[in-house]
């Protein structure tokens, strides 16, 4: 019980950063949720451990979206795998997602570095 | 289309187990390329990837689809479990199915009869109105010349209208035989005050003065129930002549489907004609024809007010009655309500009182499934505790105990409108006849969804309840104890107790009213009828007087029918009278002169026959006999109610005999001769009126009851033959002596007899019913409650054996909690079945509604039934084989 909510929250926690975070990896080729694991926490420097309960919820979902397009392939090692491919709808939401997220940054950065006084005066 | 649905869902589910499939034997085969054993990969591979169920179905979550196929595995889960304990979910069932199905007959019923819609306009605007002594006792008819003054002098009514029947018996003729027909002579304005227009053509024409019949002399409209039955519902009615009774009618309306007043019978054949006042009926005296009234109040006008302005009213027309007898009966006038009027108040304390009955025994219905959900929700606290631990969300379980209960009730449902038909079709065959209740009509839907809603949310709720306490309860506890001793355990055990002590107290209520109409039912078969009611058939005839126009009906029809009735193979005997004891068919109530003193007495026309039919007995003096004629001494019988009221010495009530009175026709006096002992005439629960019995023969058409003797008459034959054989005999003879009759309703005299216990007999049924039902489930709750206690307690008691515990103790240890509960439900219980006992002081014949024994038989009955509910799972307790218990956890 405890481990579903658990997955849940982080769904919640994450919802639009991972979206955007497996449309960035996608942007580089199709690729399996295996695949996508590996390489957020190969690109984060091992820090970013995205929760399987997490990953394929939000892969069904973009596909829904239609942000993501999947097939079944086989990989090199002959293993037969989903991929997901981004599609046309998915760059264009990405690249809205990076400008959204880019002005997140700048915004908090601007909290964290602010000078209260300046506010007050 | 949806097969196709769930194709592509199984496809998807498929299409995602293998996805997950494939991402652990890529991690596997990635840690197996890094040098680990496949063993080892393969478990690492698992444990990082978490549990692949789980991320099946919150993967599913996002197709949206998950509420439906969830359901479906709840479904299926809850049907298994209905699989593994049947007789659990056959109790529940069971009940909720008897408690729905009770109640919405029950309600179907009373509905109809007492909320029916009416088709009036405003029917609550509509009063009676009738004329009373000064007393304000009694209902009489009131003179057209009254009601004028009414009419143009009250303030309180926008209009009044006024109905009387047409004399005697009326018979629409049509081809080849006569239909009868109930003819009603109405004012003008009728269907303009009730508000009711005719579906087909018009009404009659009227102006405001409402005084205008005479422009609608000759025209007639129909009921429905006429035109459908009688003219097949010829569309070209309008305009065509009909006859009734000799007399020609031009019809120019016919009344919708439901429509008729003033009796309220909607399949009755009824016509309406303008009555015609003639110049006797502008007078106030005997000879002038009287109508009921009906007034439409004035909006804004109470019914006190305009009570309050009539009856001034009335104090000033009274002295226009020059016959000071005749004022008397016209002092004052009632009011009522005309919709208060439709249902007798006897009938209708008698439904509500069903109807209470049947709304307790679905309460109680309610209260034992709650407790057994409840007990079973409590016992599974520890499946619930596993299947959190598993990784089932809260919601995901009390979901699913919710489905268990919906499908529990909604098969109760199902089942509960199968036993309200039943119990339609049983009524119907139950009910007396004299009772006019049609339940030929279909259940009422409203209130069955309404009953059947509420039962559903009521299982959901018990049943979500114990799984909402459940899996707020720590986990691990409760997987190590069961969830026993826990908090939420003791509470919903008192909780149980509670609502079995309320099953035991709404079931006594029950026991008691029942045990109170049986008792009622006893008293009333008591009660000597004073006459014989064995091997007896009586036909009831409508007489066509109109066929037999200008002659005396007394030779020209009853002694010819008489004689050949008396002559049918296997009778020994036959008479007329004008109405059999508890007949209920027709009373003649006449006003004669005895020692210069008016009295007042049932009247019946009978044969010489007829004492041997009924064998009543003679208290004094003699019967009539073959030598009473036209023309001899003209001689009346009379009962002892009569003699005791108004003998010359009150202490000699056969002081009566050789007695005249006043008069049986000009110039002939009636002598008493004789004192019949006392009959029951109405009903077995009223003691007999005073009553004089006349030789039929006697009576002449110069007679004052020469007209009443005309409209009905009981033809009653002694046989020892069976009914069926002697009935198409007695239809032969009965056509033979006029068409019409031939259709007469033919009965035994034990039916009527039967009959005549009327609304208390099917009350009383009815009752048993409940009653039986409700102590049925109030067993079962108490035994489900204690068994249930017993299985938990296993081990505690294994345990108490073990240290040495007596067995009788532990008997008696279960035992007292059941006596404690009994109690409790016993002594509240009292009190609402006191309290309930006075809606049914009307109905009760020699025993009272607070009657202590019956309270006390019933309280016993309950109790011993209880306390043997009680014993087997104590006797369970006591033969605990302590090692076993102490083993099985």
């Amino acid at each position: 019980m405890g481990t579903k909510q658990s997955y849940q929250n982080r769904i919640e926690l994450l919802q639009g950063t991972l979206d955007m975070l497996i449309l960035q990896t996608l942007q580089w080729g199709p690729q399996h949720g295996y695949g996508i694991i590996q390489a957020l926490r190969a690109h984060s420097g091992d820090v970013l451990q995205v929760e399987t309960g997490s990953l394929y919820p939000a892969l069904h979902r973009l596909e829904r979206q239609g942000w993501v397009r999947s097939e079944w392939k086989q990989t090199e090692s002959n293993q037969r795998a989903r991929y997901y491919r981004i599609t046309v709808a998915g760059k264009k939401r990405l690249a809205s997602d990076l400008s959204r997220w880019a002005r997140i940054v700048d915004a908090i950065g601007l909290v964290i570095q602010g000078r209260p006084e300046e506010e007050q005066a | 289309m949806k097969g196709l649905r769930a194709f592509s869902l199984r496809r998807r589910k498929d299409d995602l187990r293998e996805e997950i499939e494939s991402h652990l034997c890529m991690a596997i085969a990635d840690r197996v390329a890094q040098g680990e054993s496949a063993e080892a990969a393969r478990q690492a591979a698992i444990r990082e990837f978490g549990n692949p169920p789980l991320v099946q179905e919150v993967t599913r979550v996002t197709w949206g689809w998950l509420w439906l196929e969830r359901f479906g595995q709840d479904l299926r889960y809850a049907l298994r479990q209905m699989r593994r304990s049947p007789g659990f979910a056959a109790s529940v069932i069971g009940t909720l199915a008897l408690g729905i199905g009770a109640a919405t007959a029950m309600f179907t019923v009373v509905d109809h009869m007492l909320l029916r819609p009416l088709l009036y306009k405003d029917a609550n605007r509509l009063v009676a109105i009738s004329e009373a002594d000064r007393t304000g006792k009694g209902a009489n008819d009131v003179p057209w010349q009254d009601i004028q003054e009414w009419r143009s002098r009250n303030h309180s009514f926008t209009a009044i209208a006024f109905t009387g029947s047409m004399n005697g018996r009326n018979y629409i003729e049509t081809k080849n035989s006569a239909a009868e027909v109930y003819g009603v002579r109405a004012s003008a304005n009728l269907f303009d005050v009730l508000g009711v227009q005719p579906a087909l053509g018009r009404g009659f024409f009227s102006d405001s003065s409402g005084a205008d019949e005479a422009k609608n002399a000759q025209t007639i409209i129909l009921s429905d129930a006429a035109w459908r039955g009688t003219f097949q519902t010829d569309p070209n009615i309008l305009g065509k002549p009909i006859r009734i009774n000799d007399t020609s009618y031009t019809v120019v309306g016919v009344m919708p489907r439901g429509f008729s007043y003033p009796k309220d019978i909607p399949q009755l054949s009824q016509v309406w004609i303008a009555a015609q006042i003639g110049n006797a009926d502008q007078g106030r005296t005997y000879d002038a024809l009287h109508f009921e009234a009906i007034g439409r109040l004035r909006s804004g006008v109470t019914l006190a007010a305009a009570r309050a302005e009539m009856r001034a009213l009335q104090q000033s027309i009274a002295p226009e009655y020059t016959d000071p007898s005749i004022r008397k009966d016209h002092s004052t006038v009632n009011l009522a309500r005309y919709t208060g009027t439709l249902v007798g108040s006897g009938t209708r304390r008698a439904l509500l009182a069903l109807l209470a009955a049947s709304g307790v025994l679905w309460l109680i219905a309610i209260v034992n499934v709650t407790s057994l959900l409840l007990a079973r929700g409590t016992a599974r606290q520890r499946e619930i505790a596993m299947r959190g631990a598993l990784g089932a969300s809260r919601a995901r379980v009390v979901q699913q105990m919710m489905v268990e209960g919906l499908l529990l009730s909604t098969i109760a449902a199902a089942l509960g409108i199968g036993v309200a038909v039943a119990g339609m079709r049983l009524a119907e065959i139950a009910r007396p006849r004299s009772l006019n209740l049609d339940l030929s009509s279909h259940l009422n839907f409203p209130i069955l969804a309404a009953l059947c809603g509420l039962t559903i949310l009521s299982a959901l709720c018990s049943a979500a309840w114990p799984a909402l306490l459940a899996v707020c309860a720590p986990i691990e506890p409760a997987l190590r104890q069961g969830g026993l001793h826990s908090g939420a355990g003791r509470r919903q055990h008192r909780l149980r107790g509670i609502l079995v002590a309320a099953e035991i107290a709404m079931s006594l209520t029950l026991l008691m009213v029942c045990g109170l109409l049986l008792r009622t039912i006893y008293n009333l078969r008591q009660v000597p009828l004073g006459f014989r009611s064995d091997h007896i058939i009586v036909a009831n005839l409508s007489i066509p007087a109109y066929r037999f126009a200008g002659q005396n009906l007394v030779p020209a029809l009853y002694q010819p029918l008489l004689e050949r009735a008396q002559h049918m193979h296997g009778v020994q005997s036959a008479g007329l009278m004008s109405e059999v004891p508890l007949g209920q068919t027709f009373h003649i109530t006449l006003s004669l002169y005895l020692n210069g003193r008016t009295v007042s007495a049932m009247l019946k026309p009978v044969t010489p026959g007829i004492q041997r039919i009924f064998g009543f007995p003679m208290l004094a003096g003699r019967f009539f006999n073959a030598q009473d004629s036209p023309t001899s001494e003209a001689v009346v019988v009379v009962n002892p109610a009569f003699a005791r009221e108004y003998a010359p010495d009150k202490h000699d009530p056969r002081s009566i005999l050789g007695q005249t009175m006043w008069r049986l026709s000009k110039n002939r006096p009636m002598r008493i001769i004789g004192i019949l002992d006392n009959e029951r005439q109405t009903s077995i629960a009223q003691p007999s009126q005073p009553e004089v019995d006349v030789c039929l023969c006697q009576i002449t058409p110069d007679s004052g009851i020469y007209q009443p003797s005309t409209i009905a008459m009981d033809l009653a034959l002694r046989t020892d033959r069976p009914m069926n054989q002697v009935i198409p005999e007695l239809r032969a003879i009965l056509k033979q002596a006029s068409p019409e009759l031939e259709n007469a309703s033919i009965t035994t005299m034990n039916q009527i007899v039967q009959d005549s216990y009327g609304s208390q007999r099917l009350a009383a049924h009815l009752l048993e019913c409940f009653g039986g039902a409700a102590l049925l489930l109030c067993v079962a709750g108490l035994y489900g409650l204690l068994a249930y206690v017993v299985t938990q307690r296993t081990r505690e008691i294994g345990v108490r054996i073990a240290l040495g515990a007596q067995r009788s103790t532990l008997l008696w240890m279960v035992l007292r909690q059941a006596g404690a509960l009994l109690l409790v439900g016993v002594l509240a219980g009292s009190a609402l079945a006191l309290a309930s006992g006075r809606l049914l002081r009307g109905f009760l014949f020699g025993v009272s509604a607070h009657d202590g024994w019956t309270l006390a038989a019933a309280a016993a009955v309950l109790l011993a039934s209880g306390l043997l509910a009680a014993y087997l799972p104590a006797h369970r307790a006591a033969h605990v084989n302590p090692l076993e218990a102490l083993r099985s956890e």
